[in-house]
């Protein structure tokens, strides 16, 4: 998380944690970590893809480009990604 | 068995609660900005006694 | 959380978040609140095979985790197997236990395993207050559970407990006991459920003691876990932790013991069944097509509270306190914040109040003698 912060989250690779479950919802989708037993609203359709697609690319703009969020709407999916990092839903691809 | 809206007819103190429960405005603005995520913890869901 | 979202989970969602599920009627106590009126097994439970079957349908349908309860959960003789079977699947457990089964062998074993919860039941800080509930005993039995699961390692485990007017008194004494054991203290609301209906006029808080109650929660936030139970309190003020709403068939249900799906575990009557996990379709067909359902996710008319300034906080309350003490769903909770709720039970004339469909309670009416130990009028021997 401490690293999440430091560098601009845009810039690094991330995927859905393995202990987290990703449910499709009419209105986005839900996040559950089975750890930690927080669940997580996406409340949009595009992010739930974005955040599908984090583990296919290199960094998550690739993957905010890829679903097609526009350059006037990254702040917000990257302060969602911050959230989702933030409560351990998503961490860094390259942590162990 | 109905109710009539007598029975439910605030009383001054109800009035007073209600006003002083009731969130500021701006509290309320604040939180519609940005929703795209919403966390909340579900631990204690679903058990009973 | 947002009134929007709040809203948009009023719609229902494509699958429970979380469920309860009764695996058995049969309890080897017989606490007087019990809100399944539990204590003798249904001949028609489903087989280990069938809740296999279930736990299958479950994971396909990504529900996180079920709530196991009863019933004593742990007196069914193939428990241990069902929850390894679920964990396996992905579905995470907890479950509810007066703690007679958690020995020091058990609570080894569950420390070790991944995805399992266990939340022990004790309603009294002392084994005066709980007894007095729960029976006989069962403080100190629960007391032993906890010590054993804390000596396992096993961190943040549950201590559970319905709020009563007797122990309300209690809670720094109940967040003392649970922090001794490194476990979580969880407070629930008394429903007048199942065998509740009995005693809930005598045991649920008073105005005073619910005001109370909320400080208490407000002051210590997601620490105490509620499960969204007190949200009808949230008319005092600011929102308490959690979703603030009536699950009933839109994020939450009940699955009992012979696989019959009710709305929620307080409602267990014909009036809010589903249907049966063993009709065609499955659980799965129950959850998305019943018309029940249906008709919950629908929006509900606030009725006789739509002039109420709070009712976005309370929402109304909770649909089965108002169902099992006789009150109309569309008005007041009967622990409204405001009072309209008990104004409504003291001006509610000889109507007749529903009575839960399901009674297995065992067979020992209170005119037998009570035996040696029975001390205390609201308590039952276990057979």
């Amino acid at each position: 998380m401490a690293c999440a912060a430091s560098t601009d989250l845009l810039d690094r690779g991330w995927r859905v944690a393995p202990q987290v479950a990703l449910r499709p919802e009419p209105f986005g989708a839900l996040v559950y970590h089975f750890g930690t037993r927080r669940l997580t609203f996406l409340r949009s359709r595009l992010l739930l893809d974005v955040v599908r697609g984090l583990d296919e690319h290199a960094t998550a703009r690739e993957a905010c480009d890829a679903a097609g969020v526009q350059a006037s709407e990254r702040p917000r999916y990257s302060r969602a990604l911050t959230t989702l990092a933030g409560a351990g839903m998503i961490v860094p691809q390259d942590a162990s | 068995m109905s109710i009539t809206p007598e029975q439910l007819e605030k009383t001054d103190e109800d009035r007073e609660r209600e006003e002083k429960t009731t969130a500021p405005p701006e509290a309320e603005e604040l939180v519609v900005e940005d929703l795209l995520v919403e966390d909340v913890s579900i631990d204690g869901m679903c058990g009973v006694y | 959380m947002s009134a929007t979202l709040v809203e948009q989970l009023e719609t229902g969602l494509d699958a429970p978040i979380c469920l309860t599920w009764e695996l058995t009627y049969a309890c080897n106590l017989a606490c007087v609140h019990c809100l399944s009126s539990s204590g003798r097994r249904d001949p028609r439970e489903l087989t280990t095979e069938e809740c296999q079957g279930v736990i299958d349908e479950l994971e396909r349908m990504q529900v996180f985790y079920v709530n196991i309860g009863g019933g004593e959960p742990t007196v069914r003789r193939d428990f241990w197997e069902l929850v390894e079977y679920a964990v396996a699947h992905r579905v995470g457990v907890k479950f509810s236990t007066n703690g007679s089964r958690i020995s020091a062998e058990r609570a080894q074993w569950l420390a070790g395993c991944d995805y399992v919860d266990v939340q022990v039941s004790l309603d009294g800080a002392t084994s005066e207050v709980n007894d007095a509930v729960r029976g006989p005993g069962s403080y100190s039995t629960a007391i032993t559970a906890m010590e054993n699961l804390a000596g396992a390692g096993f961190a943040g485990f549950k201590l559970s407990v319905v709020v009563t007017r007797e122990n309300v008194s209690q809670l720094d004494e109940f967040k003392r006991l649970a922090d001794g054991f490194g476990a979580q203290l969880r407070l629930t609301r008394l429903r007048p459920s199942g065998r509740g209906a009995d005693v809930w006029g005598e045991l649920h808080p008073t105005a005073a003691q619910q005001r109370e109650l909320y400080e208490w929660l407000l002051a210590h936030g997601e620490n105490v876990l509620t499960g969204d139970s007190f949200f009808h309190l949230g008319g005092y003020g600011a929102a308490l932790p959690g979703l603030n709403l009536c699950g009933a068939g839109r994020v939450v249900c009940l699955i009992d013991p012979i696989g019959d799906v009710y709305a929620c575990p307080f409602v267990i009557h014909d009036e809010f069944r589903a249907g049966n996990v063993r009709e065609p379709g499955g659980f799965a067909r129950v959850w998305r097509e019943s018309a029940l359902f249906g008709d919950l996710r629908r929006p509900q008319h606030a009725g006789a509270c739509a002039s109420c300034g709070l009712f976005d906080k309370c929402r109304g309350g909770c649909m089965a306190a108002k169902f099992f003490t006789g009150l109309p769903l569309d008005g007041p909770d009967p622990e409204c914040v405001l009072g309209h709720g008990e104004r409504l039970l003291a001006a509610r004339g000889d109507d007749p109040i529903p009575r839960p469909s399901v009674d297995m309670s065992k067979r020992r009416p209170r005119r037998r003698p009570a035996r040696a130990c029975d001390e205390n009028p609201l308590t039952v021997i276990p057979a």
